[in-house]
């Protein structure tokens, strides 16, 4: 019943000064179940021992195996090579992160940098005193701050955004998402003031172009367009 | 120079340390530009269309607009003044699109094969608001243009001459696509820009917004075409008397 | 060559590396943390279901408090643990789950009023509150006597390790990542950092600094099937090994019962926390027949064994993977699991194209026990220091300071690692401001240049071994002869046959020459480290002829308090060796506070007791008898532990007065 499938995968070492950019084509097996990170650690193991590529939890959980799988930015891990029907499958780093290696990018420092540009954490005056009751939450509020903290940094949204390929500074959604998270946390005491200060420029808020790849790649189905637009109409405002 | 400009473009911040407003703004205006020339355009075509019911109607139409009601045989003083208007704000839009166009060969490139790789209808549709847009940018000056400088000549038969004799046809034609597209991507755009009607499902509003987006963009191009083609026949006909001016054949002209 | 300097190195990156990182920034030292993936990325991030702390918040945690939680874990143990380090734990634990409130996780919070909930696989009401309202919610956990686990729908993990990652960015901690620690810098017995090996560029560099953290968490990877990432390799285990670090309960390996198969992705305890049920071939519910009284949530080691005991009576579903278990939420009911059980459901439907909330059968996932933790580590004392190497500390996972002993409850684990966090990460810090760094730079460039010519002393070799055979070899060793079910004869084998593959690995030959990005040059140092830590573990499993916690051997059925009440210590005597050595570490039984007894689950009458046990509990019983004054006086008395003033201070609970 197992068919042969293709993978076609995007060799280059930037590092390497001998080496140059190529496709490289690997017939295998299928297996009933197989995705992408069964297929290429398989590869790795007995074929090519020099391809490079990120997994870390193989869960769909950790945002480490984003590619460009047949054009679309897609978690490897989560896609089944069974949902290829010519068996043809092409992969290509991310774009818009620096390239590692092959598969892999360096979506790490991309990641930190956004993170530090939007003040991704809570900032508030209040001191807790941790022997002593928590602040209570009304727990609808709690729930649509998990909504939005759910995001894993997988970078799908960033490098299916057409806006940020081109302009290298954008914040892309995962940051403009971050901000709307942290503006509808209780415990965070900043302004819309302060916010405009993060993102009211054109490499933030005003930069996005309302393309919504980044919604429709996004593997966790965050509400990207609507708190997008949310945090548009607020930074308009102030 | 003022003293704030270079503290700002030299910092990114204000006197006051804080970012500037002027953003905000921009993209505001960009917005209520695009959405004043898309509604604008919208009752423009059923104006021009009035042709398809009859030539008095367009006619009576056209002396409403040069307020014949006020001004004994109508002026043009009016129409100038919302041609003149129209122009503004077209060229304050396409200045505020501007920005948002790729530049350098290396952003065309990029674009270009990340939008054929993904083949992403939101993005795709982007692209052909840019393209559309840039297209526009000469194809609705000439147009406004000749309408600035001819505010008079605008009828059933100086409109016809226009498109038939004086060739107008093949750019509208063009213009007529153009603006047709860029609009309605733009309205559509317009609504998840800011999360208008979102409801409570956004995913399932949006497939409807778009949906909306192709019929208005389906029939405004039908009406279009309809109406240009009312025009050319018009044209062919009364091209002979090419110059001549409509004059009213029925008592409609009463009511005014 | 390059050579940094810091304060206080931390390896490892997850929750316990981050969470002491912020320990020692906010004293103002020096801190860098290295990780092999971007921190947000480490394998803490994959915890789904929860993190107990003792708040006693939602009406079926009413009552809870620290006694009880530290019962629980003494318990769920199987009195492997410490028990001072369990009462450390519990005392801290409901303060650091009121910190990352603070610092903005998302907690799931009590609704008062009425609520429908799945117990015992009825549905049933049960009512919170009014006072409740708005504080954190906790869902039932196996091994627990109240619903003690609090989370953020199945993404505990993630949520909990984005609020400390952001905490530790905005105290400007160094991150660094893709940077992985292959050695540790030594001087006459103490350590002063690291050699580390840049993951994106592929060169060495040196980590000079007052007191290392070793923070790398689990080891699973040696199994072939485990739960855990794919950077779960133990090699900072092995690091450590190689300087001569003491680890404890290496052979301590948890299996859970409920991964899903084949992928071996997790399905969380939660699933059974809030009601879902084991169930076998015929559709039929099992566990109760063999744990009437915790029925499916028994312990981790317990519900593991039963599930395989039952497929061994033939009860199992056939499959082309081998036999496997059902496990049923969908009687929780398509609203619940797609509010708190959502990534459940997304993982099976994607891996396996089953909707869990479908009906009946069409819902149910196949699971089957595998690989999840390692309660094994380096040991440390109470206050997280390698118990016989100076300026090496470790916590988290990575440790064995010994909360866990012979099983770790779930929901202990990632509550462990930021409590680890707060109270090893300030003697950490206290450590590193008393310490100078007492190493020349050239003893630095020495250990730097030795690491190099070992690097280039694998490129040169020129063997006829495979790394990627010898590494397979190993995960089927290990699951085959060293998993649920252990035998003195497949031990023996098991560690025969890793001694082999060890001194394989040093007849090998790297296609690829270059030294710099070179995936395959990265198996070949790594897998030695893991062969070493298999080694450790086989071992140390072959020699406890005894079954406590989740080790248990067909061949030695019971728990033998009278001469296996000890914590096995693995050390690599000399550099050449292909195995550990072994020692013991004597369990106290007369300093604990609940001595050992029998657990409330598992099998009855398989323990052989030590006498000093009933001894204890007279004792025991005696002092609370005659106690008259408050709690903390009594704790005194009956087992006095260490913790800083900060942490040991009264946890408020609601109805406490003064709130
Ligand atoms: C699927 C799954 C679900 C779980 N669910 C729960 C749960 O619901 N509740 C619970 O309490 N526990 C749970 N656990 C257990 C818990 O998640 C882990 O025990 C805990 O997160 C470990 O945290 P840590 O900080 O010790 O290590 P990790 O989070 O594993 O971090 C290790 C860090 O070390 C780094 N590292 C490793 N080696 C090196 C090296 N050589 N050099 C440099 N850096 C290195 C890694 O990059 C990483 O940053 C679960 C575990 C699994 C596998
Ligand atoms: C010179 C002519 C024009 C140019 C160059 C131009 C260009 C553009 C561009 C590039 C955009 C996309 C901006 C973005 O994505 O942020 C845009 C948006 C838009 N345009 Fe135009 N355009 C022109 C004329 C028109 C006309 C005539 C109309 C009316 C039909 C129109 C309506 C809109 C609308 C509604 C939007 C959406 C506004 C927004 O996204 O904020 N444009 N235009
Ligand atoms: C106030 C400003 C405007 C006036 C008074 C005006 C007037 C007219 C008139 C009278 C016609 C009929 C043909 C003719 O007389 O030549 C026409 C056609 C047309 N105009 Fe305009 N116009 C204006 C602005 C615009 C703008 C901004 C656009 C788009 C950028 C535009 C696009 C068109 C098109 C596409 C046609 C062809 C109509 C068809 O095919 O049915 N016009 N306009
Ligand atoms: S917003 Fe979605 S796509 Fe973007 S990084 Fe987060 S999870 Fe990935
Ligand atoms: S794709 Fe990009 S342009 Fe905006 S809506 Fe999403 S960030
Ligand atoms: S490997 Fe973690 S998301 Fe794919």
């Amino acid at each position: 019943m197992s068919r042969e499938i293709t993978i076609t995968a995007l060799k280059y070492n930037p590092s390497d000064c001998n080496s140059k950019p190529t496709f490289v084509d690997y017939k295998l097996q299928e297996e009933p179940g197989m995705t992408l990170y069964i297929a290429l650690t398989k590869i790795k193991a007995t074929v090519d021992h020099d391809l490079s590529s990120d997994f870390v939890c193989r869960a769909g959980i950790c945002g480490a195996c984003g590619m460009i799988i047949n054009g679309k930015p897609k978690l490897a891990c989560k896609t089944l090579t069974s949902d290829f029907k010519d068996g043809k499958i092409e992969l290509l780093p991310l774009p818009t992160f620096p390239l590692i290696k092959d598969l892999s990018v360096d979506t790490g420092s991309w990641m930190k940098n956004m993170s530090i540009r939007v003040n991704s954490w809570i900032v508030t005056n209040e001191k807790t005193d941790i022997s002593k009751l928590e602040k209570r939450i009304e727990p609808e509020v709690a729930d649509e701050v998990f909504e939005l903290d759910r995001c894993i940094e997988c970078g799908l949204c960033v490098a299916g955004c057409s806006t940020a390929i081109m302009r290298k500074d954008f914040v892309g959604a995962v940051g403009l998402n971050r901000v709307a998270r942290f503006s509808i946390d209780p415990h965070d005491e900043r302004t819309d003031e302060d916010f405009y200060e993060l993102i009211g420029d054109d490499e933030g808020i005003f930069g996005c172009m309302s393309l919504l790849a980044c919604e429709d790649y996004c593997p966790k189905n965050l509400p990207l367009q609507s708190k997008i637009a949310y945090m548009r109409r607020k930074m308009i405002k102030v | 120079m003022s003293q704030e400009n270079i503290i700002e473009s030299l910092t990114g911040k204000t006197s006051k340390k804080k970012k500037s407003r002027i953003p905000a703004k921009l993209d505001f205006l960009q917005s209520a530009t695009g959405l004043i020339l898309a509604i604008f355009m919208i009752f423009h075509m059923l104006f021009v269309s009035t042709i398809l019911i009859s030539k008095d109607f367009m006619y009576s139409v056209t002396k409403a607009f040069e307020l014949s009601f006020i001004f004994e045989g109508g002026s043009t003083v009016p129409v100038f003044i919302s041609i003149l208007i129209i122009f503004i704000i077209f060229i304050f839009h396409a200045f505020l699109a501007m920005r948002k166009f790729p530049i350098s060969y290396k952003e065309v490139l990029r674009l270009k094969t990340h939008s054929d790789l993904m083949n992403h209808g939101d993005t795709k549709l982007w692209i052909i608001q840019v393209v559309t847009g840039f297209l526009l940018f000469f194809l609705g000056s000439v147009h406004l243009y000749i309408m600035l400088t001819n505010p008079g000549n605008i009828g059933p038969f100086a409109s016809s001459d226009r498109v038939y004799s004086d060739t107008m046809w093949p750019l509208y034609i063009l213009l007529l696509i153009a603006v047709e597209f860029h609009g309605a991507i733009g309205l559509y755009r317009l609504s998840v820009k800011w999360g208008w009607f979102e409801g409570s499902d956004p995913k399932k509003s949006r497939k409807r917004l778009k949906k909306a987006k192709w019929i208005l963009s389906g029939v405004m191009l039908v009406l279009g075409a309809a109406t240009l083609v009312a025009y050319m026949k018009i044209g062919a006909e009364h091209q002979s008397n090419y110059g001549e001016r409509y004059t009213i054949q029925t008592e409609v002209q009463n009511a005014y | 060559m390059h050579i940094r300097y810091t304060d206080a190195l931390i390896i490892g990156g997850g929750l316990a590396g981050l969470r002491s990182a912020i320990a020692t920034s906010e004293r103002g030292l020096d801190t860098i943390v290295l990780s092999l993936v971007p921190v947000k990325r480490s394998h803490s991030s994959a915890a789904q279901g929860g993190m107990q702390a003792s708040l006693g918040n939602s009406i079926m945690g009413e009552g809870d408090n620290e006694d009880i939680h530290f019962s629980d874990t003494v318990k769920g143990s199987d009195w492997g643990c410490d028990q001072e380090v369990a009462r450390m734990f519990v005392q801290t634990a409901p303060k650091a789950i009121r910190e990352l409130a603070a610092w903005g996780v998302p907690w799931n919070r009590v609704v008062k009023g009425e609520r429908a909930v799945v117990i015992n696989a009825k549905h049933t009401t049960i009512t919170e509150k009014e006072e409740a309202h708005g504080l954190i919610n906790a869902r039932d956990f196996g091994g627990t006597k109240k619903w003690r686990t609090c989370y953020t729908a199945d993404a505990t993990g993630h949520t909990m390790l984005y609020a400390v990652t952001n905490e530790a960015m905005k105290r400007g901690v160094v991150i660094e990542d893709k940077k992985e620690a292959i050695s540790l810098i030594m001087k006459d017995g103490q350590c002063f950092g690291a050699i580390v090996r840049d993951l994106k560029k592929g060169g060495l560099s040196a980590y000079v600094a007052k007191g290392t953290m070793i923070a790398t968490g689990g080891y699973g990877r040696i199994y072939k099937q485990s739960t855990n990432a794919t950077i779960c390799k133990g090699t900072g285990h092995a690091i450590a090994l190689e300087a001569g670090a003491y680890l404890g309960n290496m052979e301590a390996i948890q299996f859970h019962p409920t991964p899903m198969v084949p992928s071996g992705i997790l399905l969380t305890e939660g699933c059974r926390g809030d009601g879902g049920v084991l169930r076998d071939k015929d559709g039929y519910r099992f566990m109760p027949d063999y744990e009437p009284e915790k029925k499916d949530l028994a312990s981790r080691d317990v519900v593991s064994r039963r599930m395989l005991e039952h497929i061994k009576k033939g009860k199992g579903v056939k499959s082309s993977y081998g036999d496997h278990l059902w496990l049923d939420i969908s009687i929780l009911g398509r609203e619940h699991i797609e509010k708190n059980l959502r990534d459940v459901q997304d993982i099976s439907m994607t891996f396996n194209g089953i909707d869990p909330a479908d009906k009946d059968e069409n819902g149910w996932m196949p699971v089957l026990p595998m690989q999840h933790y390692s309660m094994g580590g380096i040991r440390t004392t109470p206050k997280g220091q390698s118990v016989n190497i100076k300026g090496l500390f470790s916590c988290g996972e990575a440790a064995c300071w010994d909360m866990h002993g012979f099983n770790r409850l779930g929901g202990n684990s990632v509550s462990e690692t930021v409590v680890a966090g707060m109270i090893v990460g300030n003697y950490f810090a206290d450590f590193c401001e008393e310490t100078g760094i007492a190493i020349d730079t050239k003893m630095v460039q020495d250990e730097l240049g030795k690491q190099d010519e070992y690097i280039l002393g694998i490129l040169a070799c020129d063997g006829n071994e495979k790394i990627f055979d010898i590494k397979d070899k190993m995960r089927n060793i290990m699951q085959d002869k060293v998993g649920i079910f252990r035998n003195g004869k497949d031990l023996e084998e098991a560690v025969e046959e890793l001694k082999i593959l060890l001194q394989k690995t040093k007849n090998i030959t790297v296609a690829n020459k270059c030294r710099l990005l070179n995936p395959e040059l990265e198996e070949a140092y790594k897998v030695p480290m893991m062969l070493k830590v298999a080694l450790c573990v086989a071992k140390g499993a072959r020699d406890r002829t005894e079954s406590r916690g989740a080790h248990f051997r067909e061949d030695y059925l019971k728990r033998d308090d009278e001469n296996w009440l000890n914590r096995t210590i693995s050390y690599w005597k000399n550099k050449d060796d292909l195995e550990p050595a072994l020692k013991y570490e004597e369990l106290d039984i007369m300093k604990m506070e609940i001595p050992p007894a029998f657990r409330g689950y598992g099998r009855k009458g398989f323990i052989l007791e030590n006498p000093l046990s009933q001894k204890r509990q007279e004792e025991v019983d005696k002092i609370i008898e005659n106690h008259k004054s408050d709690r903390g006086s009594l704790q005194e008395k009956l087992m006095p532990y260490e913790l800083q003033a900060e942490y040991k201070i009264k946890n408020q609970r609601l109805g406490d007065e003064d709130e």
